[in-house]
């Protein structure tokens, strides 16, 4: 917020440098835009303007007063500064009330490492403190929710979180109670919070104040690395960043990433608990073929081959696919001009959960649909030619006496409440089934043909289309560390060559 | 100085409060004669007159009134007769003297203002006066003064009275809309301002008691007769309200300008016998203290107070005896504003609160020499920085305590 679009614009002077933007524009927002830095901890572009923290203060040319920027609206001909000697001062000032009565817990706190008042000290302060008063002392470590550990000491009382929980989830479930340096964050009584959106407070606590149950103490930030991703938790699709530490093979927390037309700058709780899933200990993390009614490992080229003798084996016969609508269209793109145009395969059934609520939507951003990619999956169906006749398709493939099944299963069991039991009733059909999937568990379940590991979505390219039809990009930016797994599209451009070579042979 | 008695018109009048005394001495002839006019008439009369608010700010009244956004027709108008600043106690005078010369100010400038429904905003603690305002009010209704088609004029018009708990904060007029709405009482991020989106977002004007309650007045006897009043900026009278080591501490109606030095002698009838002066604070708590020699020079008007760096405020003007010790002084002044800072700006926040705990480290002979530097570099950047002005009114009577008093502040550490 804090910016009204609209078609007129407004022409005005930032540190002497004209700068156009459409009127209604705040000079913060504007600044931002230009790159030009105002510190600021209240203003955040998701929430309305609370105007308190004092910190982002300018100077208007010609008016008497320093003036936060997140409440100025620019006007034409305005000229404003931010770095002269008079705003900077100002800056260091409003951080040294910011840190007049802050604990300074850093070795003990999660938010070090990307704290606002670490960063600001750094950029704006670096001064020696005045404070040799004693501080104000308040309630450390509540537990105000199932996800959230609150610190009443360390907040700045930039009232963030109150208003997301006003304007966001609307559910109102903090304030800020008493006055003065007494004033303290708070839920109302015993009350905790238990929306699905928790997490985001403490994304957008600028300090550490709120720190989440599931990463504290697991890891200091500059450790982490951060790639860009999609949440595959529901066909939303939430732009995030996932944190890792790749040489210990852990991922470690997902954050949201600001995308206008998907997800704005948040994302759910259940969207965090992806990272389970991708947990080593979850994964499958070898080729397994089934020997006499027990599973044995195997190398990644034994299996290849063992895939290539079952095509030509099953040449002439039924051959159906299993799909998820969990992969990226890229997947589907080469797996069906693999098995439809090459093999000549007419059945492909979308494998859905059972109890899906499809059309449930949560008001703010997480879909009954747990799929990132169902319109990806329909486009490349279309694409195909291939028709989707009937409601049930799991079904319709158990029953659809199949000589043989290549299944890709969703990646995120966690989400797909059928899972297990799906499993358990494709391992008994009498068709030789062939398992794609991340899912340790499925090593549970002997009557599959081969199990086949892949790498999950943060650690392969490609695109899911959301529910609505924005296509965004997985930017497959971490190593997998299931290091027999495979990808895909790359997999199948192996037997498709082996398959031309066999032909050609 | 009996010659302009405006607000103090009842003053020694038997049941003065009543609305039958009201009537006898001419009361609710300046709403007819609103009535016979449009409201923009009246806007442009207390324009012209010069009335300036006397909550403190003393910002024209009549050009706020012309702020709101002529689209909207949904209108408020709130008296703010939280009284809270230090010192002041005036506006609960205007209630115990005549609370229907408010009532009929305030059918007035609501009839200006195009608001059908006004609020009066009370603090609690003003029992007696809040009985007295109230029973006025349901005489009002019963006589057709508020309530529907007022006097055959078509408007209607209601008021409600409101108590507040009492918060220093709630006086503050986007505080005082907070809390009127039900909210916790803090002051709103401005703009917008309460013209354009006050009370329940909609075009508000938030008045001092005093100030509507001059109204009718200058309706009766136009805007060049209040002008004639009072000096060329400062126009017509106040109330000022006088306490300390005085021989008459109380309420008096003054021509604006009217010297301070006469204020104290005169009306006040003069420090007690045997109290020196060491200064005095004019205009409530959050007015920068004077010393005995500015006393001699400066009036009671705006521009005055202003050159010699201090303000009129609210008019309340506190004698400070020379016996007074200032650290004690500047003391509980800083733990007044501490304690009713509403905390949501951080300045203002953290400043209030650090200023005391030096204070206090002062009262324990546990602070060094500079100190009071520090204090006087804390309060600079608490100034002109917030949300409202409860910073700067923490910040500025330091400032010149500090400046004005600063050896008997430094002996007070040496003796230990
Ligand atoms: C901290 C603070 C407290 C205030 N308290 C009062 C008050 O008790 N009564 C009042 O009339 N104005 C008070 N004011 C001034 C109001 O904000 C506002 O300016 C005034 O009510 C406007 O009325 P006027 O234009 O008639 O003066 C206070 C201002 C501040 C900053
Ligand atoms: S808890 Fe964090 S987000 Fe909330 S007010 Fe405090 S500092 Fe701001
Ligand atoms: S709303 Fe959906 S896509 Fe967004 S974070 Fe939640 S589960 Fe993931
Ligand atoms: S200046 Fe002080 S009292 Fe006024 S809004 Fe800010 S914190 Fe509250
Ligand atoms: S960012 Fe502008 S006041 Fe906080």
């Amino acid at each position: 917020m804090g910016t009204v679009e609209t078609k007129e614009e407004v022409t005005f002077k930032l540190n002497g440098i004209d700068v156009t933007v459409p009127k209604g524009t705040t000079v913060m927002a504007a600044a931002k835009r230009e790159k030009v830095a105002i510190p600021h901890f209240c203003w955040h572009p998701g929430l309305s303007v609370a105007g308190v923290c004092r910190f982002c203060m300018v100077k208007v040319k010609g008016r008497p007063k320093l003036e936060i920027s997140c409440n100025l609206e620019a006007t034409p001909g305005m000229e404003v500064d931010t770095v002269s000697d008079e705003v900077k001062d100002s800056h260091k000032w409003a951080l040294e009330f910011h840190l007049a009565n802050h604990p300074l817990d850093c070795p003990i706190c999660d938010q070090a490492g990307e704290c606002g008042l670490q960063k600001y000290y750094m950029s704006v302060g670096k001064y020696n403190s005045q404070m040799t008063e004693e501080k104000v002392l308040k309630p450390k470590a509540l537990d105000v929710g199932d996800k959230l550990v609150l610190d009443t000491e360390r907040c700045i009382l930039c009232s963030r979180c109150v208003r997301f929980e006003n304007e966001v989830t609307k559910t109102g479930g903090l304030g800020i109670f008493d006055r003065g340096d007494r004033a303290i964050i708070g839920t109302y009584g015993d009350e905790k919070i238990t929306h699905n959106y928790q997490e985001n407070l403490v994304d957008i606590c600028p300090v550490g104040a709120f720190t989440s149950k599931e990463f504290r103490f697991k890891q200091r930030v500059w450790f982490l690395k951060e790639k860009s991703s999609i949440c595959p938790g529901c066909s939303t699709g939430c732009a995030v960043s996932i944190h890792a530490k790749p040489e210990m093979e852990t991922y470690f927390r997902v954050k949201p990433r600001y995308d206008k037309k998907v997800n704005g700058h948040w994302m759910c709780d259940k969207g965090r608990e992806i990272l389970s899933g991708l947990d080593k200990k979850e994964r499958l993390e070898n080729s397994y073929l089934q020997d006499q009614d027990e599973f044995s490992t195997c190398e990644r080229p034994d299996m290849i081959n063992h895939l290539n003798s079952l095509l030509s084996r099953f040449r002439g016969k039924k051959i159906s696919l299993l799909v998820s609508a969990q992969y990226t269209n890229e997947e589907y793109e080469r797996l069906f001009s693999f098995f439809v145009e090459k093999m000549g395969v007419r059945s492909i059934f979308q494998w859905r959960s059972k109890e899906e609520k499809l059309n449930d939507f949560d008001g703010i951003l997480l879909r009954g649909d747990r799929n990132p990619n169902t319109r990806g999956l329909l486009d490349a169906l279309r694409k195909f030619h291939i028709l989707k006749e009937v409601e049930n398709e799991f079904e319709a493939c158990l029953t659809s006496s199949s000589d043989l099944i290549f299944a890709f299963s969703p990646l995120l069991s966690s989400s797909f409440s059928s899972f297990e039991e799906d499993l358990a009733r494709l391992s008994k059909l009498k068709s030789c089934v062939c398992l794609f999937t991340t899912s340790y568990q499925a090593r549970d379940y002997i009557g599959f043909n081969s199990l086949i590991p892949l790498v999950s979505f943060p650690e392969k390219t490609g695109h899911y289309t959301n529910y609505k039809g924005e296509k965004r990009e997985l930017e497959g930016a971490y190593p997998s560390f299931i290091h027999e797994g495979f990808d895909v599209c790359e997999l199948v451009n192996e037997l498709d060559s082996n398959i031309k070579a066999s032909l050609r042979a | 100085m009996a010659e302009h008695k405006i607000l103090t018109e009842f003053e020694g009048i038997k049941d003065s409060r009543s609305l039958k005394t009201y009537l006898k001495h001419g009361g609710y002839q300046a709403l007819a004669k609103a009535f016979q006019k449009k409201p923009e008439e009246i806007v442009a009369l207390v324009k012209e007159s010069g009335l300036r608010g006397r909550g403190g700010a003393g910002f024209p009244t009549g050009l706020k009134w012309s702020f709101i956004p002529a689209h909207i027709k949904e209108r408020y108008l709130l008296c703010n007769n939280d009284e809270g600043e230090p010192g002041t106690f005036k506006d609960r005078y205007i209630l115990e003297l005549s609370p229907h010369m408010l009532i009929e100010g305030m059918i007035i400038s609501a009839f200006a203002i195009g608001a059908h429904k006004a609020y009066i905003y009370t603090r609690c603690e003003f029992y007696e006066e809040i009985k007295w305002m109230n029973e006025a009010i349901d005489e009002a209704y019963k006589a057709g003064y508020l309530g529907k088609n007022i006097l055959g004029s078509g408007f209607d018009f209601d008021l409600d009275h409101y108590i507040g708990a009492g918060a220093y904060i709630c006086g503050e007029e986007t505080g005082l809309i907070s809390s009127l709405e039900g909210k916790k009482g803090q002051p709103k991020v401005k703009p917008p301002f309460p013209a354009v989106a006050g009370y329940l977002g909609k075009p508000t004007i938030v008045n001092n008691t005093e100030t509507l309650a001059v109204v009718p007045w200058i309706v009766n006897h136009g805007a060049s007769a209040y002008k004639a009043i009072g000096t060329e900026k400062s126009a017509g009278t106040k109330l000022f309200c006088i306490s300390g080591p005085v021989k008459k501490p109380g309420v008096y109606e003054v021509p604006l300008g009217y010297p301070l030095k006469d204020f104290i002698e005169k009306e006040a009838g003069g420090l007690r016998d045997g109290v020196e002066l060491k200064g005095v604070i004019p205009g409530g708590l959050s007015a920068p203290v004077l010393l005995p020699e500015e006393v001699e020079k400066v009036t009671l008007d705006y521009e005055s107070m202003a050159s010699f760096k201090s303000m009129l405020g609210s008019g309340a003007i506190i004698v400070i005896p020379k016996t007074q010790c200032m650290v004690e002084l500047l003391k509980v002044t800083l733990d007044f504003y501490h304690h009713e800072s509403c905390g949501q700006c951080t300045p203002c926040r953290e400043g209030t609160g650090w200023l005391a705990n030096i204070m206090k480290t002062v009262m324990q002979a546990k602070a060094k020499e500079d100190c009071y530097d520090k204090m006087y570099e804390v309060a600079s950047h608490m100034e002109g920085r917030t949300i409202c002005a409860l910073s700067d009114a923490a910040a500025m009577p330091t400032k010149a305590i500090i400046t004005k008093f600063k050896s008997e502040l430094l002996n007070y550490l040496r003796r230990g």
